[in-house]
Order: structure tokens, then C-alpha cells, then sequence
């Protein structure tokens, strides 16, 4: 198994010439693609995602970049794409989500080890992290979070997968130990991975059968401990934990945040259950980390009956309505102000978590 | 005693031509004696197994001799060994395809990948370079292809056909699945099983462990009920000589038992060692939230590594109840003060807990129907049902 020799890259540039000569022919690039400004000129040409196919060749070592292109080549996406303000945020997340698939067909077909995967894949992570929060709010033809948590999903698992390779690598060889940063990394990335899988047993076991070093790093445990109180049923501490998440993790955490809201809320039309009792809306926007506004919307959406003035809300649980569907996510404040906090490249390439 | 190839190799035909699947299993077996025979360490046993016996049959043996060859040498190579065990599963795959509305060679079947998933634990164990669970994965492939075989086998009549080896396969499978924590993949599985018509037909000892698997995997979907009528199943018609599987089948048992509400007697459990559960049954009773949570921690290993945490950790609302039935017992009326119940929390020793918590934890309480009753926000007292405010837990 381990004598088969894997094709390796040579190519050095972002795009192999090959495919950039066809491309330039075709007419076929990206706006970003173009050189700065003017129309008909080619600039920095990114190697495009393409699928296997059974009439395909097989890539010659001149179509593949070598590591340090791939890295490079992450790097110019996420950093200079990525604060590309000339186009919206979907469009810009189109082509670097593109371009990276492209990256990561690059690192299965040349057989990367779990050292070399685990760097060029994190970065990927963050980056879908980060976005599915930023265009959470989009319609669907311009951003489809399925398909965004779906290849997130794919991406965490391989990097978990390799996590576990190099554990067990270190336990029966002594190899070398990962340094103080890789280690972060892993920790974050672990962590996002909980929250992002939060309330599947799948996560939770994982979570449990972790190394040592992992489980005591202190954004794992809390996000863990959210995870845990989720699986117990208990919100308040759910909710109560989540805006002490990290930035990424946090925003990974808005997804989530509407179907929180929503079994909270449909717990208190049973438990406050009264047609002439109510319960003040501080109370609950203080519970659900909503804004007066949102709430409001919450309340209709569900059916629930707030007072004339809004300072009340009165909870029947025969009204509730159960078939509504859940809200779909929105953009947070407490989030937002995270994020605006922190350099986005820097972050998404966890050259410095910002923690 | 051992005698030469040509003798084991007779004897393999003997049974063949008797339909002799049980002796034919023991032949292919890697713990049968035959293995530390020394004239049966063959590299290249193919021209001499050729002579004896008849396609696919031969690429069986030959597999299996190869096998031995690999697990002789020092140290044993498993990688070469688990290869070869995966081809003779398949050439046994073939084997069963050639055989119409006949089931004698299922023995054969069952033997072979028993010793395929031995052979991927020890890869798993002594191999390296490949992502943890693969060579398990690859071994649960193969394993899929000889069950696809047997649930076809639709036409033959019920005492003949393949279908009656599913049970066993199924329960291999399942044994991979768990260790991979791949619990989904048991789904189609467990599925066709349903579906079969003669499903009490299958052998007990396979039922009881199918009954106990099943059992763990609707623990994990959190379907409580169905999980306690399975593994009871496994419990009670375990034989009592099986002390550790019976005590297997309680570490599951008695921890979604009460969760519904049923508490494990002691004597039993000292008859298992599983008192821990008599000290966390205590501290449920009590509703000693503060216990409860330092005997999970104490304990916190034994539980992971038994697959029960989880489960464990969801009878912590169940330990709030009974702590807050305490309450309505001292006070003896049915408005409440919320901060009576924060009181209770506080005196057992939950230090970090506030008055919207107690609100949050009642609310669920509520929701579940383990408290009958609404909250008053305005009064900060819960109003309980003058009926049965707090219903047994066996009946929620």
C-alpha cells in the first residue's frame, strides 16, 4: 500500500498553462480573472474545479501544482480575492469556492499525507464557515446552504480523519509532536466541528473519545460543554454559552440559532401556558438573544399573541403553531460585532486566531 | 496428529461432497487446530489445491492457505494476511451464487468472515498507513457482497434458503459498524431483517445478539421504549452461564430503564458489579443534582468507554424532577415559589445556577409532562395540577 507511487505537481503557477492557453482562447474567465480593470486582458488565472470524468486523462504531473503552488495559490484566494470589494460577497464566494474544490481534487489525486492535507484543507473550512454565516440572509439562487454545509461537512471530516491518523502515529512511532500551533488549530477546528454538528450523538461520541489535550483546551470545552447542555435540553445554558464562542465558531453557532429559539419558544407556550397571565418580552429577549424587532417577527411567525404596547407576550400552547416552518437564519449583531472585530484573511488562513 | 497437505486437502473434499458446511467451516477456521500445522504454510498452494478440488472451492482453500502462510511468518504480516482473507470471502461470495435452492455451506460463509473482521481488527491494530477504520470499512465491503447474495435468494424454499444466514452477517456487520461509529449504515440493514417473513426462524443465540444491538442503536435515536423491549429481550433469554454477555447487555439496560422511570434492584446488580448504578439510582432518587453530577465525573471513563455517557447525562432532568417533587412534598400546596426551587438546587450544591435557569429547567419539565402545571411569570410561582402533579415516570 505504501510503495505505490502517487503522481506528484511541478507546476508552479496558480493556473497550469495548459488549461490557461484554453481558457484565454475560449473566452473562458473569471471576472477576477481579468487583469485589473480592463476588459479584455487576462491577469492572475486560477486552475478551475473539473470533475473526473471516465474520457479524461489522467492528469500529467505539468497539470498539477506542488504544494507550496497549492498553498500559495489558497493564500492569494482568501486573502486577495477574498477582500475583493468590487463585486458582492455571493459572486466573490462563487469563484474562491470553485477554485478551491479545484485545490482540494489536487490533494486526493496526488495522495497528500495528513500533515499536508490538514493545512491546505483548514483554511477551506473557515472559509465556508465564515461565508455560510455572511450569506445566510441571500436568496437561494445566489447562495445555497445546502450544498455549503455539505461540502463543510466533507472538508471537517477529512481533517478529523487526519487528526486521528497522526494521533495514532504519535502513540505507536513517538513521531514528532505537533507544535503549539498546530495544536490550536486543531483545537478550533474540533470545536467548530461540535458546533457545527450540534445535537447529532455522532459528534458528541467523538467529542468524548478525543485526547486529552483536546477535551481541557478551553474553547473545546465550551464549545462542548453547549453541546453536551443541547443533548441534556438545557437551553438556557445553550444560549447562555453561545456568544462567548469565538468568531467563526460563533457564526457557526447563528445557524443553529433559530431552531433554538424555536423549541424555546414552543417550551414556554406549555410552560407559561395561561390566557390571562403573560410574560414580559425583556424576559424573553433576554433568553433568546433577540432584538425587540425580531421578536416581534418571531412572535407572528409562530403565532403567538404579544400586547398592544409590546411589552408582553402572552403564551397558548394550543396556538403555537407547530407545521411553521423555522425561521430561516439571520445576520446577528453579537455576531457581526465579532467579526468586525477581527483581519478576516488572517483568521481564514489561522495564521493568528484573534482570540 | 497433523498430517500432510494432501490429507487436510482430502478432508476438505470429504466434507464438501458430505454437504458437511459445519466440518467444511472448521476447515477454513483460523482457530481451529489445523492452523499450526506447518505443512499447510504454503506460498503457492494453487496448482496443488487445483488437483483436489473444483472451482470456486479451490480459490477458497487456496485463499485460506495463503492466510496461514502470512500469519506464520515472524512477525506475522496481517495486511498480506487480511488481503488474502477478503479474496477467499469473495471466491465463498461465488461459491454461494453456484449453489441453487441449497444452504448447507452457510457454516462456511459465517466462518470466513468472522476470521475477514478478526483479521481488520488486527490490521487496525498493528498496521499503518491508512485513515483508522478503513481496512474495517473494506472488510464490512466484502462482508455486504456475501449478504446481497443471501437476501436474493428469495425462491428457494424456507428450510433451504440463503436468507437464513442474513441474521448472522447482519450482527457481523452491525459489530463493525459500532466499532466505526458508523451506527446510520445498521439502518437498510435492520430493514431487511423486518422484512423478512420467517425472521423468529433464525437460531436464538443470533437473535439474542441481533435483539442487543438493535436494542443500542434505537438507545442512540433516543427511542427509549423500543430500546428497553429489545435489550430485555436479549436479557432475558440469555442464557445465565453468558455472565458477562448478560452484564453486557445491563451496562445498556438498566440506564434507559431508568430514564423510563425504573430503578435496578441492588441485589441484582451486585450479582453484575454494576453498583455504580445502585450509587447513581440513589442520587436520582434523592434528586441530589449535585451527586449525581460528581459520580458521572468520578466515573466519567467507565461510562464513555461503555457508550453509556450520553445517555447517562439525559437522566439529569430526571434527578431535577425528583428534586423538585421534594419540594412540593415540604410545602404542600400547589402555588409554588420559583425560588423555592432555586432554594433546592442550591441547598443539594449547585452553586451556579440563577432564578432564569430554574424558570428554563421547570419549563422543560413542563413541556415533557414530568410536572403537570404552568408557570406564573408575573408571581414567579409554579401553579401545579391538584391531579397527580408530578405523574410517575413510567407513564410519561
Amino acid at each position: 500500500m505504501e510503495n505505490i507511487q502517487f503522481v506528484r505537481g511541478s507546476c508552479e503557477r496558480f493556473c497550469p498553462d495548459g488549461e490557461a492557453k484554453m481558457r484565454i482562447q475560449k473566452k473562458l474567465l473569471n471576472y477576477f480573472e481579468y487583469k485589473d480593470g480592463q476588459k479584455h486582458v487576462p491577469g492572475v488565472l486560477v486552475k478551475e474545479f473539473t470533475r473526473s470524468a471516465a474520457d479524461a486523462k489522467v492528469p500529467k504531473a505539468k497539470d498539477m501544482r506542488t504544494e507550496l503552488c497549492l498553498t500559495r495559490t489558497v493564500e492569494y484566494l482568501l486573502k486577495d480575492i477574498f477582500m475583493d470589494e468590487r463585486k458582492p460577497y455571493h459572486f466573490v464566494y462563487d469563484f474562491i469556492f470553485d477554485r478551491l474544490r479545484s485545490v482540494r481534487r489536487e490533494i486526493v489525486i496526488q495522495q497528500y499525507n495528513p500533515r499536508q492535507t490538514i493545512c491546505l484543507i483548514e483554511p477551506m473550512i473557515m472559509f465556508m464557515a465564515y461565508s455560510r454565516y455572511r450569506l445566510c440572509e441571500d436568496p437561494i439562487d445566489k447562495f445555497d446552504p445546502k450544498i455549503c454545509n455539505q461540502h463543510l461537512q466533507e472538508c471537517l471530516n477529512v481533517v478529523l480523519c487526519c487528526y486521528d491518523e497522526l494521533d495514532e502515529e504519535a502513540q505507536s512511532m513517538n513521531e514528532k509532536k505537533p507544535t503549539i500551533r498546530e495544536a490550536e488549530r486543531r483545537y478550533f477546528i474540533e470545536a467548530l466541528y461540535q458546533i457545527f454538528n450540534l445535537g447529532t450523538p455522532e459528534a458528541l461520541v467523538r467529542g468524548l473519545m478525543l485526547p486529552i489535550q483536546v477535551r481541557e483546551n478551553e474553547i473545546f470545552k465550551l464549545a462542548f460543554s453547549i453541546c453536551l447542555n443541547y443533548h441534556q435540553g438545557n437551553l438556557y445554558r445553550v444560549i447562555k454559552g453561545l456568544p462567548k464562542l469565538p468568531h467563526i465558531i460563533c457564526a457557526v453557532a447563528g445557524a443553529k440559532l433559530q431552531t433554538i429559539r424555536r423549541r424555546l419558544l414552543e417550551i414556554f407556550t406549555h410552560a407559561y401556558n395561561s390566557k390571562q397571565l403573560t410574560v414580559p418580552t425583556a424576559y424573553l429577549l433576554h433568553l433568546t438573544l433577540l432584538e425587540p424587532k425580531s421578536l416581534t417577527e418571531q412572535c407572528r411567525h409562530y403565532n403567538i399573541a404579544q400586547t398592544p404596547d409590546r411589552k408582553a407576550v402572552h403564551f397558548i400552547k394550543t396556538e403555537f403553531k407547530i407545521d411553521a416552518e423555522t425561521i430561516k437564519a439571520h445576520r446577528e449583531t453579537f455576531i457581526d460585532q465579532k467579526l468586525s472585530r477581527i483581519y478576516l484573511p488572517e483568521v481564514l488562513l489561522l495564521k493568528k486566531l484573534w482570540i | 496428529m497433523f498430517g500432510s497437505a494432501n490429507n487436510y486437502l482430502s478432508g476438505v473434499l470429504r466434507a464438501a461432497e458430505d454437504y458437511d458446511g459445519e466440518n467444511l467451516g472448521t476447515f477454513l477456521s483460523l482457530r481451529d487446530v489445523h492452523v499450526q500445522n506447518h505443512n499447510l504454510y504454503i506460498s503457492q498452494p494453487e496448482k496443488l489445491v487445483e488437483r483436489m478440488l473444483k472451482p470456486p472451492l479451490d480459490e477458497v482453500v487456496g485463499s485460506h492457505l495463503k492466510v496461514l502462510y502470512y500469519l506464520s511468518q515472524e512477525p506475522p504480516n496481517y495486511m498480506e494476511a487480511y488481503n488474502h482473507q477478503a479474496a477467499s470471502c469473495s471466491a465463498v461470495v461465488k461459491l454461494l451464487q453456484q449453489m441453487k435452492d441449497e444452504n448447507w455451506c452457510l457454516p462456511v460463509m459465517y466462518r470466513v468472515c468472522l476470521d475477514l473482521r478478526y483479521l481488520a481488527q488486527a490490521c487496525e491494530k498493528h498496521c499503518r498507513g491508512f485513515t483508522p477504520g478503513h481496512i474495517l470499512e473494506k472488510a464490512a465491503d466484502c462482508m455486504m457482497a456475501c449478504f446481497r447474495v443471501c437476501a436474493a435468494d428469495g425462491r428457494a424454499s424456507e428450510e433451504d434458503t440463503k436468507r437464513l444466514g442474513m441474521m448472522n452477517l447482519v450482527n457481523q456487520l452491525f459489530k463493525i459498524y459500532f466499532r466505526i461509529n458508523k451506527l446510520h449504515l445498521c439502518k437498510p440493514l435492520i430493514r431487511a431483517i423486518d422484512n423478512c417473513s420467517f425472521k423468529d426462524s433464525f437460531p436464538l443465540p443470533e437473535q439474542i445478539t441481533y435483539k442487543y444491538f438493535v436494542g443500542r442503536r434505537a438507545m442512540f435515536d433516543s427511542n427509549y421504549r423500543m430500546a428497553v423491549e429489545d435489550l430485555s429481550y436479549a436479557f432475558t433469554h440469555c442464557p445465565d452461564r453468558f455472565k458477562s454477555n448478560k452484564r453486557l447487555i445491563l451496562i445498556y439496560l438498566v440506564p434507559v430503564k431508568m430514564l423510563l422511570g425504573y430503578l435496578p434492584r441492588k441485589s441484582m446488580l451486585e450479582r453484575y458489579d454494576l453498583l455504580l448504578f445502585h450509587d447513581l439510582a440513589l442520587a436520582l432518587k434523592a434528586g441530589n443534582v449535585k451527586k449525581f453530577d460528581e459520580i458521572v465525573h468520578e466515573h466519567e471513563l467507565v461510562l464513555i468507554r461503555s457508550g453509556i455517557y450520553l445517555l447517562v447525562e439525559k437522566l439529569k432532568f430526571i434527578v431535577y424532577r425528583n428534586l423538585f417533587k421534594k419540594v412540593f412534598a415540604i410545602r404542600k400546596t400547589h402555588q409554588l415559589d420559583m425560588g423555592d426551587f432555586l432554594s433546592a438546587l442550591q441547598f443539594v450544591g449547585v452553586t451556579d445556577v440563577s432564578l432564569d435557569e430554574t424558570h428554563c429547567i421547570i419549563a422543560n419539565l413542563i413541556y415533557e409532562g414530568k410536572i403537570k402545571g404552568y408557570i406564573s411569570h408575573a408571581h414567579n410561582k409554579l401553579v401545579v395540577s391538584k391531579q397527580n402533579p408530578f405523574p410517575s415516570l413510567i407513564s410519561t
